[in-house]
């Protein structure tokens, strides 16, 4: 951060040299809204850093086993579509964590939306960025941009061919808003050029773009390629920011 | 803000983001009442509007961020504050200006601060002079 100094009685100005690690209005912002709430035991360091672990835990390979499983075992599949958040309880993955009520901004309520050969999913939040965190980890930037909340409503077969995702004229595309209360992924059909592949190798073509419904999954996809902005200070690089360490 | 210059650059950015008006605006006696709907659309509410094609990029994680997002999350688990207020009036509420302008998080953690001081939690004058003590501390490098 460029910063002047005005020295006493000299009556000059100067820029001082950048620092070595610079900081952001929103850096020096965030630092100091914790460190309040913390002093004023409106939390405690401590549940700060229970929620950031449980924050760096979650991730989309929860939601690939999820679909792997529902892909290979018919009677999940059904228990999934008719009851998604106590399902995801049989891969390890309960909607209640970290607090014992969930996050407070995630409700406990989850739906899979199963695409079939002529019916294609995909999620949004116009609202906002409400999101499977417990399953697919936060958010992507461009799921909660302006541009694609308002254009996918609209013209969701233009947006998906952005995407990469090209879908001929007979497929239906149905679009799920997600909100507060509810959450979905999208259960993409099983590519064919898979049959007698594990639930693991399966889980490798499902990627977090497929449960969003932006893509699809096929032998050889295993990862979802965007342009990347890289961060100043990522998340584990700058100790001096990282909270209670 | 110490120099002439630099207070008139702020003149100069404060006047850009004024809404364009495209109707005389001095004197509101009365508005239409399509005019009145207009302002009383939520700014958060824009499935369906119209925007270009853009190239959707990732973007990593910056440290700020994930720590925004979990002291606004325990803010809430410790009943400083609902998801709903934290969401509809903190985050969205805003206006235009700062609702399409700010960076995500940047709603987040001002949301966060602006809700500490509206309900005594701290004072106006404790923030800014932590503001200024965590500035000062980085700066120190």
């Amino acid at each position: 951060m460029q910063t002047t100094h005005q020295h006493a009685g000299g009556g000059h100005e100067h820029k001082a040299a950048p620092t070595v690690e610079e900081i952001t209005d929103f850096e020096v912002l965030e630092i100091a809204v914790r460190e309040l709430a913390i002093e004023h035991g409106l939390f405690t360091a401590e549940d700060h850093r229970r929620f950031t672990e449980w924050a760096e835990s979650i991730g989309p390979a929860a939601g690939s086993r999820l679909v792997a499983k529902a892909w290979t075992d018919p009677a999940f599949k059904a228990r999934l579509l008719a009851d998604g958040t106590a399902a995801c309880k049989e891969i390890g993955i309960d909607w209640a964590e970290p607090t014992g009520f969930g996050t407070p901004s995630d409700y406990m309520n989850f739906r899979v939306l199963e695409d079939t050969p002529t019916l294609h999913h995909v999620i949004v939040c116009t609202l906002c960025s409400c999101y499977p965190r417990p399953l697919l980890g936060m958010s992507p930037e461009w799921y909660r941009s302006t541009n694609y909340r308002r254009r996918l409503v609209r013209w969701p077969r233009e947006v998906l061919a952005e995407f990469g995702l090209i879908l001929p004229p007979e497929v239906e595309i149905r679009v799920e808003d997600s909100n507060q209360k509810c959450r979905f992924i999208v259960l993409p059909v099983r590519p064919s050029g898979t049959e007698n592949w594990t639930e693991e190798q399966l889980a490798a073509i499902v990627t977090r773009d497929c449960m969003i419904g932006v893509a699809l999954p096929r032998p050889g996809r295993t990862a979802d390629v965007h342009p990347v902005h890289k961060a100043r200070h990522p998340v584990h690089s700058s100790p001096s920011m990282r909270a209670a360490e | 803000m110490s120099q002439r210059s630099e207070l008139r650059q702020q003149y100069e950015i404060i006047g850009s983001l004024q809404p364009a008006i495209h109707t005389p605006q001095n004197w509101n006696y009365e508005i239409p009442s399509a005019l009145y709907r207009a302002y009383m659309h939520p700014p958060h509410d824009v499935g369906g509007q119209r925007d270009v094609p853009v190239h959707y990029e990732e973007k990593e994680e910056e440290q700020w961020e994930l720590n925004t997002y979990v002291t606004c999350e325990v803010l809430a688990w410790r009943g400083v504050w609902n998801a709903e207020e934290r969401r509809r009036r903190a985050d969205n509420d805003l206006g235009y200006t700062l609702y399409l302008g700010m960076p995500y998080y940047g709603r987040w953690i001002w949301a966060a601060a602006r809700m500490l001081v509206d309900k005594n939690h701290i004072s106006l004058t404790e923030l800014l002079e932590k503001i200024a003590e965590v500035k000062s501390r980085y700066e120190a490098h």
